[in-house]
């Protein structure tokens, strides 16, 4: 018999107030795990969807009076003359050092051109390209499959007054409407988007490029030495990583983040006067038990201790099991928060278990100080 | 003989927010080592005050307790509970045995805070608990013991750390007569082994086998008899 044994012996004494102790913690542990390791694989499944699809990296012209870029694109209704850009720069991009890092490198054309008597402008990609570079186009209809065929935007389409299947002409040439795009409150919903070559021969440009979209792999992102290599090699280019890409997926996930954190924190200190409360009960209840031990000859010390391992074991025993329930739980969920492979966490769980311990702990001074206080002359009292 | 306890001028006051109780007056008496002293009182007068001030449980409001000539109130917190430990057993009426734990847990209870293997501890427990006489009930809870056995468990625990000085608050108050007789005859025992006892009793026909009687009465000595009591002579 010693202390630590005493106390897991009392555990069981009163086993429903050792169980409603240790709920507070289950319960704050079990949700902070959860939301904690749900927000590490969401983080990850961002990581992973930015890897995957979406540009991270802009190159564009050195243009003072044009700015070309994702949603400012203005070509005051007149030709862009020059592009400085040209397809041979692609070469020169895929020379940098870090070339295995660029997942791809899409060049776009952009001019203003007639389509059927309206002046608009018209965006060309790679039609093979198309659906990595913008993956979030909704198209009714089909998309680009060859030479000859175009989407249109939808504001385009409304102005144009065609649909899948229909026909736009431009330079004699006339183009079949494959698809529509849903609208996507960028501007190419007022745009015409064909195959690169189209666009080049519609424009007479053959070789031009307004800009280049690079999608680089981006684990443990070197993106600014990315941008640093592509501008070494493309003198007169801007080359601009995209940062809202990154930052506004990051910027949801760490809006999860902080409700998790909000969360967790309301429900650990919940948990934390569950103990409190618990503890100072049982101090009050067993008032006799301890002036007992005092008269055994029990130090203030000991008593401390033997409150200090009781709340222990329950902390020790509920944010375990509180740890493995979250984890259980973020898993179950994590699914249905856009992570496609869910994993074990382990690091917030053993930072649960941390948090459990040192919770009941913080929750049993009070209690304990009071026990270690009280008179002992309570037990002597024969009533 | 130099005291062995010695009390001086020994006060003590309830005080809670106006109303005040004066639980014992200027209260002063030496034991020596070796004697078995009643207390004797009526409800009230102060006898289970005056154990706890002389186990160290208790502050005094005024006065002093001397132990071999150590002033209890210049201990700290912790030396009054080693002093507890080492000097005072204590056995309540209500035996105050944790229901949780077996006989020899109980016993083993006031050497949980030592360092000594599990193995020794329970050796000694069942040692003691034999010398009381409850051999093969060692792994018995105290609701599975009769109250006279609960009593004996408690004797066991007073005795872990071999303490010279027993203070025993009606030890045979909740016993029937014959069981109570068993009770006071280990203290005899104890008494005869050596130990110093101090013991509260109601029951006037306990007086034979002290070798001293006080009374109180509203907190003041009333009456300090020196017995004839035949186990006296050691
Ligand atoms: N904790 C306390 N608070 C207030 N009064 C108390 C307290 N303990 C004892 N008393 C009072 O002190 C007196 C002596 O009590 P006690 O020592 O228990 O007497 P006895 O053991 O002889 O019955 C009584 O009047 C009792 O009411
Ligand atoms: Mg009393």
């Amino acid at each position: 018999m010693n202390i630590r044994k005493l106390a897991w012996k009392n555990l069981f004494r009163r086993k429903s107030r050792a169980v409603f102790t240790g709920l507070g913690i289950f319960l704050g542990i079990g949700t902070f795990v959860a939301l904690a390791s749900l927000t590490a694989q969401m983080e990850q499944a961002v990581q992973d969807k930015l890897d995957r699809f979406g540009a991270n990296i802009l190159i564009t012209p050195r243009t003072e009076q044009l700015s070309l870029g994702f949603g400012d694109i203005s070509l005051g209704g007149t030709q862009v003359a020059h592009s400085r850009l040209t397809a041979a720069d692609e070469k020169a991009i895929h020379g940098i050092e870090m070339k295995e890092r660029l997942r791809s490198v899409v060049p776009f054309f952009l001019t203003a051109a007639d389509a059927s008597g309206k002046n608009l402008v018209w965006m060309g990609v790679p039609a093979t390209e198309i659906a990595a570079a913008r993956p979030w186009w909704k198209i009714s209809g089909s998309p680009i499959r060859e030479k000859g065929e175009v989407l249109l935007g939808s504001e385009a389409a409304v102005a144009l007054e065609k649909g899948p299947g229909g026909t736009v002409v431009s330079g004699g040439r006339a183009f079949r409407v494959a698809g529509v795009l849903h609208p996507t409150g960028e501007k190419e919903d007022g745009m015409v988007i064909a195959a690169l070559g189209d666009v080049r021969s519609v424009a007479g440009n053959p070789g031009g490029v307004t800009f280049f979209e690079v999608a680089a792999l981006c684990k443990d992102c070197p993106v600014e030495d990315i941008v640093a290599q592509i501008g070494g090699a493309l003198p007169g280019a801007r080359v601009s990583a995209i940062r809202q890409v990154v930052e506004s997926r990051k910027a949801a996930v760490d809006q999860f983040r902080r409700l998790g954190i909000g969360v967790s924190a309301i429900v650990l200190a919940i948990g934390g006067l569950m103990v409190f409360v618990t503890v100072m009960g049982s101090v009050q209840e067993r008032t006799r038990e301890i002036g007992v031990l005092r008269a055994v000859g029990f130090r203030r010390k000991a008593i401390l201790s033997l409150l200090f391992w009781e709340t222990g074991w329950i902390s020790l025993l509920s944010s375990a099991s509180g740890a493995l329930a979250g984890l259980a739980a973020a898993l179950l969920v994590a699914p249905h928060f856009g992570v496609e492979q869910a994993s074990v966490a382990t690091s917030p769980a053993l930072l649960g278990v941390a948090i459990g311990m040192g919770l009941g702990l913080l929750g049993t001074i009070p209690p304990a100080r009071r026990a270690a206080a009280l008179s002992p002359t309570e037990a002597i009292r024969s009533l | 003989m130099d005291a062995f306890i010695r009390l001086e001028n020994v006060t003590m006051l309830y005080g809670n927010n106006g109303t005040s109780a004066v639980a014992l007056r200027e209260v002063s008496f030496s034991v020596g080592a070796g004697e078995y002293v009643a207390i004797t009182g009526e409800s009230g007068a102060g006898k289970s005050t005056l154990l706890a001030i002389l186990g160290g449980l208790q502050v005094p409001s005024s006065g002093a307790v001397l132990m071999k000539g150590v002033d209890l109130s210049s201990l700290p917190a912790d030396g009054l509970a080693d002093f507890r430990r080492e000097t005072i057993g204590f056995i309540f009426q209500a035996y105050h045995l944790l229901p949780y734990l077996t006989a020899r847990e109980n016993v083993m209870v006031p050497m949980s805070p030592l360092r000594t293997s599990a193995r020794e501890k329970a050796g000694r427990a069942d040692t003691l608990l034999a010398s009381v006489g409850l051999s093969g009930k060692e792994e018995r809870l105290p609701s599975e013991l009769s109250g006279g056995e609960c009593q004996r468990v408690a004797i066991a625990r007073a005795l872990v750390h071999d303490p010279p000085v027993l203070l025993a608050d009606e030890p045979t108050g909740n016993l029937d007569s014959s069981t109570g007789e068993q009770i006071l005859d280990l203290f005899s025992g104890l008494h005869k082994s050596g130990k110093t006892v101090l013991m509260v009793t109601h029951n006037r026909a306990n007086l034979f086998r002290a070798t001293r009687s006080i009374r109180l009465q509203d907190g003041k000595v009333a009456e300090d008899d020196p017995l004839m009591a035949p186990r006296q002579a050691l």
